[in-house]
């Protein structure tokens, strides 16, 4: 090694003694501490300074921050028993609405039901519920439920009632007394009735129903000689013909009717069995909706439509109707002749001739004792017309001593209602049991509140033979009592409620032991349901003559039942079924006048075809009955031409509640007697223009596939038949191509790389790889520049079935039960700030100039859960994101509402809390800009809310989580109890409330699970995506519809005999 | 005799007889003088218009972001039409002193101080917009990526939001400092001259404690060059990243490869245009119309019509594209574009921004003041309907079931009024308090293209070349 020397300097290399110093020291030059003299001596220290900055900072903070008001929750001091908090009991019960009985579960939370469930150990409604059953929940706490009896609308004290209802009963002096009541099939409650017109002989029951079904009930009577409606069996039907009958939507049961016809829409490749569904109706119903055949007439021609068809069967005349209908009327018999003992023929109408045919009818074609039986009848209507009649014949001239109405509201509802109002006021007796101030209560001298179904004790019959139980599961709210204690009170039996009717069935049910396993159990149903035929004795002839004297008009009016509001009654007040779209028309919170586009059009009611851009519609006068009302036009494909409608249930007085004022007018005074003297719920109307304009708030303003947008794939039967795999092949035929990865290995370098990456990839996503649907994986994997992710474990997924979805809703309400949806009111609907986590989308198909050509279609569209989701990657701040078990998930708290997610959501599923809906955020009282409040937000209705699940604040983004809070329930539970989850063990609200099981949900992961077993082996064929083509990978798949008519429509109106080339064309 | 010979050809870019000193006082005039009633009452109006813009946003944030006309459809209206307008605006002020101070284009030393100054309002105005739009404003810090207490927990990197995040905040801080440094020996000269001691503490603070030294207009310089050369490549990229806030997403209309050219070209569009409404204003207002030339301003008409006619052949290959990729949603996209409930959003935007810039074609309208503030008018106006138009792409996407409309409300139209507002409240203060030109670079400029140094070339011009040289080699 060199030896050498380098020295950069001569000091370096004769270092002095100062240099060796330098040399040594860090910093040659003196640090510039006297410079800092100033700082060091400054009267802010630079140590305090940091405490200074702290400070201000936290000073800033604090009085920037914005203050949450502290809302206190009080535990229990003694834990009642049985009640865990944060632990859900369900209890057995029965929703009553009128004589609508539904065995159903509810859900309560810590003392407080939230949520109403079927019971699915009913052999009538296997767990069926409706939109109006899943709101019912909400009709507990509204708010404007009367909370105290009062006497001349003033408070008072029930002893007070009892003092002087018990004076007026003793001083009626033999002048009769009224009971009406809707229609009533509880055991218990007959007998408090007759416990009580045993005390006051002069007591006379009428049963009446809002909605009148008096008609059928009369041509039973002379037909079958029983005066009751028998037990529909839907699915014993291979053809089903309905003449304006909604029996999915409104008519007598429609969740146990819904399940039943379900059950003949279940096609797939290996059962390729479907019943057939004609409807023949006027307005364009829900049920008219889901017909393979739909044929429009006008209401007065319905009885002209079942004597064309009797006689078509019985080889009597020709029928001599429209030559449309004259077609329908040979299609009908054709398939009724072809299906003997396996058919079906059912009536909306109230006119008793006409009801007579239809059992002439189904007596002709061996409906009696199949299809439908007299051995079990539905109790569900009894009401009488004539009754009432009587009723106020005897209140007309004074035959009247006193009144007193329960659950019915004659006064609003009935046809009869200016001459009761009149003389309800004169009457020595006037008491109403009704739970609020409704029209018929506000006129009677006193109000003896009844409780809700939740709060009661009782019990129904709504099929003979099938009781079900009543259990409270709330402590009464307000200072009710049930109606049948008041009866019992006033005849002089103290008995509490609760005691008579546990009286009564324990001699039933031998005894405690018993009573306590039905009362848990809810039900108490045959092992079989009774069959049984009848014999027609009907006089067709006479009825056939009568029919044929109708007259018909120009323009007729028909007065139906909306889905959502019903009759009316509680519905009216209800804010989530007002706010619920309908099915059908798609519009909120107000009735309207319905009208075909033909119609529309002749007389200048239709204002533009831009329903998003004018949301204002022209108001028409109608004349009918004698009486006058205006209403705005909405104008509805599938209307017959001469037919207009107008749902009943609207214009409510505003004591009935906040949300049911100001909504719609009142229907009912159009409602006539026919020639029997039943209600007639149709009219010949005379109709103008005015110039006035209203808004009605619709959610839907396009009607169909706008050139011919895949989205919805369907079938003839007949084409499915042929060929089930179409849409399998096309859709392979579509994705197959996807065969290589964009990450294969390029150059030598990048190889072991990309291999590592190629290896993780071809890791099985999901069991299904080995069952021939490879191309599904590789269009998964390689359809993306990006790397796939695995999903090992559970995976949840949803099925959808386009063939049995009905479109009647309850999906939308139980949603909005389950997770707290927010109601917005009408004019936010306006400006479409809707926020149904499930909305159904409908579409129609056909020419809107020909109503018989419509076809309508039903999605329901929620967060389809895609696994490469567009709205993941654009939000910011990462609040939507995946989890590893398939759900698209919020973060409500790391939301901050830029709205990007929403923009890029290709379904539109996602919802923005544009105000401060649940008053949950930091401003006080910012809901209304007037400052007014809601129905919603006091804290009797806030009970209704889940605490499972969060309530959103403005400004975040929200949308359906697959009920997450129920599936990591059932994760809890499957993990205390070591073991996996079972496939029925977690059911999503929606799918749950779904009266035709469309909805089928599960672990895809887990190749025992329906939804696995459905996906990709019994509905293989069926199964699509919506928007497959882009990529999403939907966790969601649909079922495609079959239709089991001859053509498909197209949105254009032509039918589509090459139908699926467009489709290739967009592919 | 400046070294650098410029043709007579050329026209001067400084008119007049003009000495350095006339500059400096010609410069200095307004912000030495009392404001006039003008001013005044200029100055009150946008202040009033900020102060609705101001209420208007109190209102929505107190109320909630539903007081807006923004629906479950469209997410996003005049909110971000504005935000994208508003930064489109800002690029015409650096493109100025960023890349033409690259290319060497003297004739921008006479605009570049207020398209500078615009660029800065109008990136702010453009701020608002994303900020105010947001549902839970109170958490608007969470896009940026702080350590927090909440676990391992950062922004999404591969949203286009937070790029924009970045790309705007940038922005805002490299052209802010490029005209800050810009301004610095100008408030010095401000400084000297000040008459006031409030004035001269005040403009002595602001200007750093220049002295004018040599090394110190030495590192101004290269200060200037660094950050020119920071700031072109931001001028394309903070248009490209606000477009990929559309290209990036899957909704028909918006997903588009051709954004990113079409947005910064549009972008230029738009800022040129604006500073054309502000230059002919000021330069009449303020008396400078011998700094800010017709040839001035005829340059810009240039940049105008070249970066118009790209925009419009961006619009056609849209069109076009569409129909050729054979994809249904993008041509039913383009269809209702053209077509749909919005068509005359479209049809404003094609006239505005194709048909009318095409006029300046002609040098006499080229030339003319006020057809050229007439038509910076028609362009921006055309320009913000092209925001409009592909943010309303929302309206009718995939579902027929979930389309929409949107008109705004009061506090919508109230918040954009409010972004005028705070931008001509910004540029009324700079125009008073802050030279409007850039007094030390635009002498630099005076010798070679002021009117009276170019007179003197006269003569020489006229000479002979034997005659010039003979005379050069004997006089030196």
């Amino acid at each position: 090694m060199s030896k050498k020397q380098y020295w950069k300097g001569l000091e370096e290399l004769t270092p002095s003694v100062q240099f060796k110093e330098t040399e040594a020291n860090e910093f040659r030059e003196d640090l510039p501490f006297n410079e800092l003299e100033s700082i060091a001596h400054a009267t802010t220290s630079r140590r305090d300074f940091l405490k200074y900055l702290g400070f201000s900072t936290v000073a800033a903070t604090i009085a920037a921050s914005c203050e949450m008001p502290v809302r206190n929750a009080i535990p229990y001091a003694i834990k009642p028993e049985n009640i865990t908090p944060g632990v859900a009991l369900m209890y057995a019960s029965t929703y009553v609405d009128g004589g609508e009985a539904v065995p159903v579960l509810v859900r309560t939370r810590e003392g407080r039901p939230i949520k109403i469930e079927g019971n699915n150990d009913s052999t009538l409604t296997y767990g069926a519920t409706t939109a109006r059953i899943q709101g019912s929940v909400l009709n507990l706490y509204d708010a404007t439920r009367l909370k105290y009896p009062t006497i001349d609308k003033k408070e008072s004290t029930w002893e007070a009632v009892d003092k002087m209802v018990g004076d007026a009963l003793n001083g009626l002096g033999g002048a009769p007394l009224y009971l009406i009541t809707s229609t009533n099939n509880s055991a218990t409650t007959a007998l408090a009735v007759s416990q009580f017109s045993s005390k006051y002989p002069n007591t006379k029951h009428i049963m009446y129903d809002a909605v009148s079904y008096s008609g059928l009930l009369d041509a039973n009577q002379s037909s079958f000689g029983s005066r009751a409606i028998p037990a529909y069996r839907f699915d014993q039907a291979k053809v089903i013909v309905s003449i304006g009958a909604d029996f999915l939507g409104t008519w007598i049961s429609p969740e146990i009717y819904a399940k039943q016809y379900s059950k003949g829409r279940k096609i797939s490749a290996k059962n390729l069995v479907m019943s057939k569904h004609i409807q023949v109706e006027g307005m364009m119903s829900l049920t008219g909706s889901s017909a393979d055949e739909r044929f429009t007439a006008k209401p007065s021609q319905y009885g002209a439509v079942a004597v064309a068809i009797l006689n078509a069967l019985t080889g009597g005349g020709a029928s001599n109707l429209t030559p449309s209908l004259n077609a329908a009327v040979t299609k009908i018999a054709a398939e009724l002749n072809a299906n003997k003992g396996a058919s079906l023929v059912v009536c909306g109408s109230n006119d008793s001739s006409i009801q007579t045919i239809v059992n002439a009818i189904n007596n002709a074609v061996g409906a009696v004792g199949t299809t439908m039986t007299f051995a079990t009848t539905n109790n569900t209507k009894k009401g009488s017309d004539a009754d009432m009649n009587a009723f106020t014949e005897a209140l007309k001239s004074g035959q009247v001593g006193g009144v007193m109405f329960y659950d019915c509201n004659p006064v609003y509802d009935n046809a009869n209602g200016k001459a009761i109002a009149e003389k309800i006021g004169g009457l020595k007796l006037s008491v109403s049991f009704n739970d609020r101030m409704d029209e018929t209560t506000q006129l009677c001298k006193v109000a003896a509140p009844s409780h809700h179904w939740l709060e009661s004790w009782g019990d129904a019959e709504a099929h003979s033979g099938y009781v079900s139980f009543m259990q409270p599961t709330i402590s009464p709210l307000f200072k009710t009592r049930p109606w049948e204690e008041s009866l019992l009170k006033w005849s002089g039996d103290m008995t509490s409620h609760y005691d008579f009717v546990k009286n009564y069935w324990f001699g039933k049910l031998g005894g405690q032991s018993g009573f306590d396993a039905a009362i848990q159990k809810g039900i108490l149903e045959p092992e079989m349901m009774a069959i049984g035929g009848a014999g027609f004795t009907g006089n067709t002839a006479d009825a056939s003559a009568r029919i044929a004297t109708s007259k018909i008009g120009k323009m007729e009016l028909v007065m139906y039942e909306k889905v959502g509001i019903g009759r009316g009654g509680v519905w009216s007040n209800n804010p989530w079924l007002q706010e619920m779209p309908d099915p059908v028309s798609k519009c909120t919170w107000d009735n309207y006048i319905l009208m075909s586009p033909n119609t529309a059009k002749a007389n200048g009611a239709e204002h533009t075809d831009l329903n998003e851009v004018q949301r204002d519609k022209k108001v028409f006068n109608l004349k009918a009955n004698g009486v006058e009302l205006s209403l705005p036009v909405l104008v509805l494909p599938g209307m017959h031409d001469e037919v207009i409608a107008v749902a009943v249930g609207y214009g409510r007085h505003k004591m009935v509640g906040m949300a049911a004022a100001n909504t719609g007018k009142n229907i009912y005074p159009m409602v006539s007697k026919d020639a029997n003297g039943n209600s007639n719920y149709y009219a010949s109307v005379d109709m103008t223009g005015t110039a006035d304009t209203y808004e009605l708030a619709i959610t839907q303003t396009h009607h169909t596939f706008e050139s011919k947008r895949p989205i919805i794939h369907e079938f003839t039967f007949e084409e499915f038949k042929k060929n089930p795999s179409e849409l399998y092949e096309e859709r392979k035929h579509e994705f197959s191509h996807f065969t290589h990865s964009f990450d294969t290995p390029a150059h030598g370098e990048e190889a072991a790389q990309h291999e590592e990456a190629a290896h993780s990839s071809q890791a099985p996503i999901a069991a299904h790889t080995s069952n021939g649907d490879d191309w599904q994986d590789a269009y998964r994997k390689n359809g993306t520049l990006y790397p796939n992710h695995e999903s090992l474990g559970l995976k949840w997924g949803m099925s959808i079935d386009l063939n049995s979805c009905i479109g009647c809703g309850a999906c939308t309400i139980a949603c909005q039960a389950e997770n707290n949806v927010s109601v917005v009111g009408k004019k936010q609907v306006l400006l479409v700030h809707d926020m149904h986590w499930l909305r159904i989308d409908r579409y129609f198909a056909g020419d809107p100039s020909n109503s018989d050509s419509i076809q309508t279609l039903f999605q329901p569209m929620l967060c389809q859960h895609c696994d490469n989701a567009p709205c993941e990657n654009v939000c910011p701040v990462n609040a939507t994101n995946h989890s590893s078990e398939g759900i698209n998930q919020m973060a409500y708290n790391r939301c901050i509402g830029t709205r990007y997610c929403a923009n890029n959501c290709p379904y539109k599923v996602r919802r923005f809390n544009w105000r401060d809906w649940n008053e949950a955020d930091c401003f006080g009282d910012n809901v209304y800009e007037d400052g007014r409040r809601d129905d919603v937000n006091n804290d009797i209705t806030r009970m209704v809310l889940n605490p499972d699940v969060t309530v959103r604040s403005r400004g975040v983004m929200e949308k359906c989580t697959f009920c997450v809070q129920r599936l990591q329930d059932a994760k809890n539970s499957a993990k205390k109890e070591a073991r996996t989850i079972g496939d029925s063990e977690v059911r999503t609200a929606c799918q749950q409330s779904c009266p035709t099981d469309a909805i089928v949900f599960g672990n895809v992961n887990d190749t025992q699970s329906e939804i696995y077993k459905l996906r990709y082996e019994s509905q293989k064929e069926r199964v699509f995506h919506v928007l497959e083509e882009i990529h999403t990978l939907p966790n969601i798949n649909y079922l495609s519809k079959i239709r089991n008519a001859d053509v498909l429509q197209s949105a254009a109106g032509h039918e589509e005999g090459a139908h699926h080339e467009a489709k290739k064309e967009h592919a | 005799m400046h070294l650098k010979y410029e043709s007579i050809v050329r026209e001067p870019l400084v008119d007049g007889d003009k000495s350095y000193h006339q500059i400096t006082e010609d410069i200095c005039a307004p912000i030495e003088s009392k404001p006039t009633k003008l001013w005044t009452l200029g100055f009150l109006i946008s202040a009033s218009l900020l102060a609705f813009g101001i209420f208007s946003v109190t209102w929505e944030v107190y109320w909630g972001t539903g007081v807006w006309n923004l629906n479950r459809t469209i997410g996003w209206g005049w909110d971000i039409t504005n935000f994208v307008w508003w930064v489109g605006i800002g690029h015409a002020g650096t493109l100025i002193s960023a890349i033409l101070l690259l290319f060497r284009q003297g004739w921008r030393t006479g605009v570049n101080r207020a398209a500078e100054a615009m660029t800065i309002f109008a990136v702010m105005c453009a701020g608002q917009f994303p900020i105010w739009h947001m549902g839970r404003v109170w958490d608007a810090f969470f896009v940026l990526p702080y350590g927090n207490t909440r676990g391992p927990l950062w922004p999404n990197f591969i949203s286009p939001l937070l790029w924009d995040v970045f790309a705007i905040s940038t922005y805002f801080t490299v052209s802010l400092l490029f005209w800050y440094s810009g301004l610095i020996p100008d408030f010095a000269t401000l400084r000297d001259r000040a008459k006031t001691k409030f004035r001269k503490l005040s403009y002595g603070l602001a200007s750093f404690g220049w002295a004018g030294s040599a090394k110190h207009w030495q590192r101004h310089e290269m200060l200037s060059l660094v950050l020119a050369g920071l700031s072109t490549p931001l001028v394309l990229s903070v248009h490209t990243i606000v477009s990929f806030d559309f290209a990036t997403s899957i909704v028909p209309g918006w997903h588009t490869t051709i954004f990113p050219p079409y947005f910064v070209a549009g972008a230029v569009f738009s800022g040129f245009a604006m500073v054309q409404t502000l230059l002919v204003l000021t330069r009449k207002v303020l008396n400078l119309q011998e700094y800010i030339t017709i040839g001035h301003i005829e340059a810009m008409n240039k940049v105008i019509v070249l970066t118009g006619s790209i925009v419009g052949v961006a619009y056609l290959t849209e069109l076009f594209i569409a129909y050729y990729s054979g994809v249904m949603w993008e041509q039913e996209a383009f269809r209702l574009r053209v077509m749909g409930p919005y068509w005359w959003a479209y049809w404003a935007m094609m006239t505005c921004n194709v048909v009318s810039p095409q006029l300046f074609w002609f040098k006499k309208l080229r030339r003319n003041v006020w057809f050229t503030f007439f038509m910076s008018i028609i362009v921006n106006i055309g320009m913000w309907f092209e925001r409009f138009v592909i943010i309303m792409a929302l309206h009718r996407d995939y579902l027929p079931s979930s389309w929409s409309y949107y008109t705004p409300s009061w506090p919508e139209v109230g918040f954009y009024l409010g972004s005028f507002g705070l931008f001509f409240t910004c540029y009324f203060l700079f125009a008073k308090y802050f030279p409007v030109i850039a007094i030390a670079e635009i002498k630099f400029i005076l010798k070679t293209s002021g009117e009276n140094y170019k007179n003197k070339m006269r003569p020489i011009e006229e000479t002979t070349t034997e005659h010039f040289i003979e005379e050069q080699t004997h006089h030196h």
